[in-house]
């Protein structure tokens, strides 16, 4: 620690103090939920009751019923997409931060795609699933979310080939490795935990999407997002099932951002314009 | 030795090398997903078309725009979706800097505390927005029960409290983004100017003011740009909560769209209601764009 940086003990107990009632901020409705899926329809009549004896009813009746089928359709649609994006951005960050193809035309048109409202691009790829008869299934929902998942994996990617030395690829090929072959034998390790990092944040943009799972899914490929926002018809009696279907859509995603968090800094300013 | 030119380089047309034919299924992927369904958008903008009304599918240029332009309606919801950025992004800026700051220092639990703040922002926002809507209920909900106790009413979601309980709901989710941004700002600050401030006298309210806010400057603007942009899109919460009540004191443009394209699917007017907000968005980033340029001049 440097002089500059010291700091007197009521500059710290000020600064912990804070970061405590932040912390208390952040946690109090994640408890309050968690309290309250196990509590009864009785129980949840009274806010403020902290104590009372825990009944399991709530999860099973969720787990026993179309939660866990909504569930595996955002996973399926998460996966594709994300698959789909390293499939083809994967090929095409390299390209792009190995030979500077497109330059920074290429790099801007990516970010850039980032910005496109969704409101702009629901009306047309509802119409387009309407014409191939196609609506109403998870196609047109995966299609949509890739309109956001491959830019930004895209957009990570090429920040992370950028920090790969170049002298390793010329390296192989002068070993005579094919050019190919050097992208995936010795470049792509190299990256792999970026990768990883890239996956898990797009995976997480499609679980969480809302707005294009409720226009462009039907009744029976509802995504987990969209089959949460049903429980809003307000009735006692649903509150503790809401719990629990609030809880099992927000677990994964925090328990998947633990992964991410200090790549994550690196991946935003990463892909940025070079000259 | 192999040059690095020689390794993207062939002799048949530019766009069959190697290193354009690896670029080549994101160009057409980005095509048909995101420029053809962009200039379909305008196209449609530009006619009646009406899902209920198939008959009526004629080319009426800017008819629709004009009829937006005098909906009361339609300005009403503007101005709701301002007012929701304005606040919810002052909000986060002011409090992610706080916590941002805070955190730079902290050196005990590091891990734990970057991520449990950082949490609230991996959560599907429509859940979020359910577990506020939950939390602030009149008759059931924690905080107003709490505050009863006290002997405070406040009614978050009347005609008055709403918008701005929606913001605030808005800043518990994604202050966190903010501290990510700005911490990743001040961890890549140098050294020296702050020793030499040190070294000077300065007091720590003025090094913070003379010295970590304009270097911060760059990434505070992208901060702020990246959750205004994404604010002027904010949907989850309003449909969770209000559907754009009481009367339409919440209706945000998001909302808007959604419910005259997939409510009465007046399908061309809701894009041209979305165009409005691309024309919106470009002026944001225009404004910001010239604002850093400033900036950058007068150093």
């Amino acid at each position: 620690m440097r002089a500059y940086q010291k700091e007197t003990n009521l500059h710290k107990t000020i600064r912990i103090l804070f970061l405590f009632i932040v912390l208390i901020f952040i946690l109090t409705p994640f408890l309050w939920v968690i309290l309250s899926s196990f509590k009864t329809p009785a129980e949840l009549s009274q806010p403020t009751s902290i104590v009372f004896s825990p009944v399991p009813d709530n999860w099973i009746n969720v787990l026993t019923g179309n939660i866990p089928i909504n569930f595996v359709n955002s996973l399926i649609v998460g996966f594709i997409t994300v698959a789909v994006s390293l499939l083809v951005g994967l090929p095409a960050a390299y390209s792009i931060s190995q030979f500077k193809t497109g330059g920074n035309t290429a790099r801007f048109t990516i970010l850039i795609s980032e910005i496109v409202p969704s409101a702009v691009l629901v009306v047309p790829i509802f119409l387009v699933s309407y014409f191939f008869q196609i609506n109403g299934t998870l196609i047109p929902v995966t299609i949509a979310h890739l309109t956001f998942v491959l830019p930004i994996v895209t957009w990570f990617l090429i920040g992370f080939f950028d920090s790969v030395p170049k002298s390793l690829e010329e390296q192989a090929l002068i070993d005579g490795c094919g050019r190919f072959e050097a992208f995936r034998k010795i470049v792509l390790p190299q990256v792999l935990p970026g990768i990883g990092a890239a996956s898990i944040f797009g995976f997480v943009l499609s679980w969480n999407d809302l707005f294009y799972a409720l226009i462009l899914g039907g009744e029976d490929t509802q995504t987990l997002p969209v089959a949460i926002s049903s429980f809003d018809t307000f009735r006692g009696v649903q509150l503790g099932e809401m719990s629990v279907a609030i809880l099992v859509s927000a677990i994964p995603t925090i328990i998947l951002s633990f992964f991410i968090q200090k790549r994550l800094i690196k991946g935003m300013g990463g892909g940025a314009v070079k000259e | 030795m192999i040059k690095k030119n020689d390794l993207g380089r062939r002799r048949s047309f530019f766009l069959f090398s190697y290193k354009w034919r690896m670029v080549m299924p994101l160009l057409i992927l980005m095509f048909v997903i995101l420029a053809y369904p962009l200039a379909y958008s305008l196209w449609i903008s530009f006619k009646n078309f009406s899902i209920v009304n198939p008959n009526q599918d004629h080319f009426v240029f800017l008819d629709q725009y004009k009829k937006i332009f005098v909906d009361s309606l339609y300005w009403t919801v503007f101005r709701n979706t301002i007012i929701f950025v304005i606040v919810a992004v002052s909000f986060e800026l002011f409090f992610g800097m706080l916590i941002a700051l805070s955190l730079k220092r902290q050196i005990r639990m590091t891990d734990v505390t970057r991520s449990i703040i950082l949490a609230p922002m991996f959560i599907t926002p429509i859940a979020v927005g359910l577990m506020f809507k939950f939390l602030l209920s009149q008759q059931l909900g924690f905080i107003p029960a709490l505050l009863q106790s006290l002997g405070i009413s406040i009614n978050f979601f009347g005609t008055h409290t709403a918008l701005i309980t929606l913001a605030f709901i808005d800043v518990w989710q994604w202050t966190p983004f903010m501290v990510l941004m700005l911490l990743a700002g001040l961890e890549s600050l140098p050294e020296e100017p702050f020793e030499a401030a040190y070294v000077d006298g300065a007091s720590k309210w003025k090094t913070f003011w003379n010295i970590t806010l304009p270097l911060m400057q760059p990434i505070i603007i992208v901060a702020v740009l990246i959750r205004a942009l994404d604010g002027l899109k904010v949907f989850e919460y309003v449909y969770a909560i209000t559907r754009g009540g009481p009367g339409n004191a919440t209706e945000t443009l998001q909302y808007h769209i959604y419910k005259l394209g997939f409510g009465y699917y007046r399908l061309s007017e809701a894009s041209a209601v979305a165009w409005t907000v691309v024309i919106i968005i470009m002026i944001v980033i225009i404004a910001m764009l010239r604002g850093q340029m400033k900036g950058e001049k007068a150093r």
